[in-house]
């Protein structure tokens, strides 16, 4: 199959194009234009705006504490338009069915569950193989586990944690390695109820510091392609831009992602000690290559924090809304579900709002923070295309800004900001930065040979419309989405590296298993056939 | 394995297709029982969408009972795993906690100190409620109360942990006293407990003193699930339409309402005028009352009040072939390996037979 996208305005920064032009796609890929060949579909789509198919780096999207909090809220998710679906389970408010549609919708491809417990992988993938459309992967947790912590301790050096970590990655088919309040939640089951970055883990004598850099040179020696995903101490605390500055500084200049920046940008200031401090932070952000970040932002309504911070999610039980919470004490991490109403004349969530604009227009480089409102805990995924258009127009910020309480507006640089996203930004952000921090080579762009992801939109001055309901989404080359709407279901796959490890490792671990859980680690397991789906994973080079 | 339509030997295409034209033509199609693997469980709820119908699980009200608590305020809860290595403290309640979960104390290795308990201590254990002998048997120390009491005991444990009196019976109170001080004392601490055998309020009761003990110490929770891999299916209910069972689709998208999709009254007041049963651990019947007509994917044993227009056998996950279920033991989905695998059918195949004879709507999965 032969289509031609023509006469639209493309925007493809990874090739510097921004121009009227056409887009060839053979089968699943873009091709050089072919001459002399008629085309089986041609599509006008002049006075439209051309981009590759968006990635998502972080929401939470899938698994095991994603499901409890579906089970934990109903009254939060009625159908999200009661009409009947057109494609199945398709107005299912929350479930995998609708994320597939809606985020398909808004042209995005490729999105990153990135929270999966190594022990509930198959759980995670069971319900990534349920969201139809667009592919996804998974960033297995590390960081709160006796197995890591006790090689650390025990002095077994980088070669041994490296082999752990990609026995790991191999069995729970992550694309990723993310950390987590590292010893944070294994400290809260020796009942510690807060924890630093030099902080100790009881009973192993380790820093979360330790843990981290551990973690972040086995990611780096087994080649993975995405840097250690970092989660770090002290959440939602007035005065932590501390701490994210000091993660920062621990990276010692190798790579290192920190996930939903805004929620460590706070700094003490003002009578409530409760202040932006996302100027501060912009600025080590900008001043350290070595560091990416995803925003994690905040918008004004009811939602539900899902977090494997255990420690951070007991503390926050108090501010429950509607207060019931779970707490999970999980082989490792575990993890919190406590719902949360963000309030537009509340002075917090008011300055939360700001910083995290703040972060996205003062970080220069558009490689390196990327667009993310921590689905579901700054804001659903849903409020995306509202949040292209703050961040695309001073003007909409200042009408946003004129309803927040005087007070918070005051702890902000915000409404001195007038920088404004262009399409060519924005498409950096969402499309190229994010092929570029995952490995994704073939994704992100729309060179000859990359993936046929490619979403046409309306060039509508109302910039949320825009986003929220793309003219034409193809997926694989597959028309998926015609004005909005999924025109029908196709399945993705999940993308996975597989690091090469010394397998000693695994006998190690079965022993170790046996011995301490009396069970195999086999039982843990993601057989291919047990997702019921065609070709369930992709994979994704590593190297050294 | 028998095939029968009519009580009559039948080709599966021809059972498949009459099941279809069956469940097609009804004005609220039920699929009940729903006792099936991972895979069952999808294609069954996709198929009651696609069908406009409403779905239950034979072992709803058990998983209901800590769902309604949890959704009213909230859980504590953790894993087989953690209680084995680190529980210094267990509390055990209610009577058929062993038949719920068989493998319970070997899995748990309560006659053992938890190993990373740093006191390394040998566990304290105690049992309110427990069946005769059991108690003896996991070295626990009894404190004894019918089902109907142990909302009243725990009321009165969760007063005394508290610092308040609230129990005239000076013996129970002295015992119970007792237990508070052990409690709170605990390193991290855990109560388990199985819905099959307390009630929605012994569970309140239980979520209640966790959210008390972890003001000051670590507590957490350990529910055992209820058979029929009700808790998998659950799971699965929740991230497929966002509502567990009892949920309907008669207005073309998921509504969920424990009393209105109640299979049983669904049936017996005449709203649902087809069924379809599902049951592949065990050989349980349909129980409602009046004589719905329906489609029975089942085990071969099943024996039936009264004959279904089609039944089709169907193996045991897990037994006759691969599975994904909840295993209590991990307290999580996982793919168990057939313990002796045969031919026989598995409900998701039969029910993806069944979709492909249906003329309206698209399939999901
Ligand atoms: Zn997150």
């Amino acid at each position: 199959m032969l289509i031609r996208l023509s006469g639209g305005r493309v925007i493809d920064p990874a090739n510097g194009r921004d121009g009227i032009g056409d887009i060839w796609i053979r089968d699943d890929r873009i091709v050089e234009p072919a001459a002399g060949e008629t085309p089986d579909m041609v599509y006008d789509v002049t006075g439209k705006i051309v981009m590759a198919g968006a990635i998502d780096i972080h929401s939470h999207i899938a698994g095991g504490n994603v499901n409890t909090a579906r089970l934990l809220l109903p009254e939060n998710h009625r159908a999200h338009v009661a009409r009947p679906a057109a494609t199945p389970l398709s107005t299912a408010g929350w479930s995998t069915f609708e994320t597939g549609c809606r985020y398909a919708a808004m042209g995005y491809t490729t999105v990153i569950e990135p929270a999966v417990p190594p022990h509930l992988a198959l759980h995670s993938h069971l319900e990534l193989a349920d969201i139809p459309i667009i592919d996804k992967g998974t960033l297995s947790v590390l960081g709160n586990d006796d197995f890591l912590l006790s090689l650390i301790r025990d002095g077994a050096g980088p070669a041994a944690i490296a082999d752990y970590v990609g026995a790991t990655l191999n069995a729970s088919k992550g694309i990723g390695v993310k950390c987590i309040n590292a010893g944070a939640a294994m400290a809260f089951k020796h009942n510690v109820r807060s924890f630093n970055l030099d902080d100790v883990v009881p009973a192993y004598n380790l820093s979360s510091r330790a843990i981290v850099e551990a973690l972040q040179q086995a990611v780096m020696d087994l080649g993975i392609p995405h840097p250690l995903h970092l989660h770090t101490n002290n959440l939602g605390i007035g005065g932590n831009v501390e701490t994210a500055l000091a993660t920062i500084a621990a990276a010692r200049g190798k790579p290192l992602h920190l996930a939903h920046l805004q929620f460590y940008s706070y700094g003490k200031e003002g009578k409530r000690g409760f202040s932006s401090a996302a100027a501060e932070l912009a600025e080590a952000v900008n001043a350290n290559a070595n560091v990416t970040v995803d925003v994690g932002q905040v918008m004004f309504r009811q939602t539900v924090t899902i977090s494997m911070d255990v420690l951070r999610q007991f503390n926050a039980m108090g501010t429950a809304s509607p207060k019931k919470s779970v707490i999970y004490d999980g082989d490792a991490n575990g993890g919190g579900i406590v719902p949360f109403n963000y309030r537009s004349n509340n002075f917090y969530n008011a300055v939360q709002w700001a910083s995290g604009l703040e972060l996205f227009l003062l970080i220069n480089d558009p490689m390196r923070v990327f667009f993310s409102t921590d689905h579901p805990n700054g804001a659903p995924y849903t409020t995306y295309p509202d949040l292209f258009a703050l961040i695309m127009s001073r003007e909409a910020r200042a009408s946003w800004l004129a309803d927040l309480p005087q007070a918070a507006v005051e702890m902000t640089t915000l409404p001195s900001l007038t920088r404004e996203y262009s399409f060519y930004d924005i498409a950096m952000m969402t499309r190229v930065a994010p092929s570029k921090l995952l490995g994704l080579r073939d994704r992100g762009h729309l060179s000859p040979g990359a993936l046929a992801d490619v979403a046409i939109y309306h060039d509508d001055p109302d910039r949320a419309a825009m986003f929220r309901f793309a003219h034409l989404v193809f997926k694989d080359g597959d028309l998926v989405i015609r004005d909005g709407r999924v025109t029908h279901y196709r399945f993705g796959r999940a993308l996975k590296v597989s690091p090469t490890y010394d397998s000693a490792i695994d006998r190690r671990l079965s022993t170790y298993y046996d011995d301490v859980y009396g069970i195999s680690p086999d039982l843990f397991k993601v057989p291919v056939e047990a997702l019921g789906r065609e070709n369930p994973f992709g994979e994704v080079a590593c190297g050294r | 394995m028998k095939i029968l339509v009519d009580g009559a030997a039948a080709p599966l295409e021809a059972a498949a297709a009459e099941a279809a034209r069956l469940l097609e033509q009804a004005k609220l199609p039920l699929i009940a029982g729903l006792a099936a693997d991972i895979a069952g469980a999808r294609a069954a709820i996709a198929l009651a969408e696609r069908l406009r119908g409403a779905y239950d699980h034979m072992y709803s009200e058990f998983l209901l009972r800590d769902l309604d608590v949890m959704r009213q305020s909230g859980q504590f809860v953790t894993t087989a795993n953690e209680v084995r290595v680190r529980a210094d403290c267990v509390v055990l309640i209610g009577a058929k906690l062993k038949t719920a979960w068989p493998d319970m104390l070997a899995r748990l290795d309560l006659s053992n100190p938890a190993r990373f308990d740093e006191a390394h201590a040998p566990r304290k254990i105690f049992w309110l409620g427990a069946n005769p002998g059991d108690a003896e048997e996991a070295g626990a120390v009894k404190i004894a109360a019918p089902s109907s009491e142990l909302p009243i005991l725990l009321a009165a444990l969760r007063a005394s942990v508290a610092g308040r009196k609230t129990r005239p019976d000076a013996h129970i109170d002295g015992k119970l006293a007792d237990l508070a001080v052990q409690l709170q004392a605990a390193r991290f601490g855990v109560i388990v407990w199985s819905s099959e055998s307390v009630g929605r309020l012994t569970i309140e009761m239980i979520q209640g003193l966790l959210l008390d003990l972890n003001k000051k110490t670590r507590f957490t929770g350990l529910p055992v699930g209820a058979a029929g891999n009700v808790t998998g299916v659950g799971q699965a209910s929740g991230w497929m339409t966002g509502f567990p069972m009892r949920t309907g689709f008669g207005r073309g998208y998921p509504e969920h309402d424990t009393w209105r999709f109640e299979a049983n009254r669904l049936v017996d007041s005449g709203e649902a005028d087809v069924a379809m049963w599902i049951s592949a651990y065990g050989n349980e019947a349909p129980r409602w009352k009046r004589e719905v007509p329906y489609v029975a994917i089942t085990t071969p044993e099943t024996q039936f009040a009264y004959p279904p227009k089609v039944r089709i056998d169907v193996g045991t996950p897990g037994v006759d072939h691969d599975a994904v279920e909840y295993v209590q033991n991990l307290m999580t989905l996982a793919a168990t390996d057939a313990r002796s695998a045969s031919d026989a059918p598995q409900v998701a195949s039969v029910i993806r037979l069944i979709d492909e004879h249906l003329t309206k709507g698209e399939g999901a999965c």
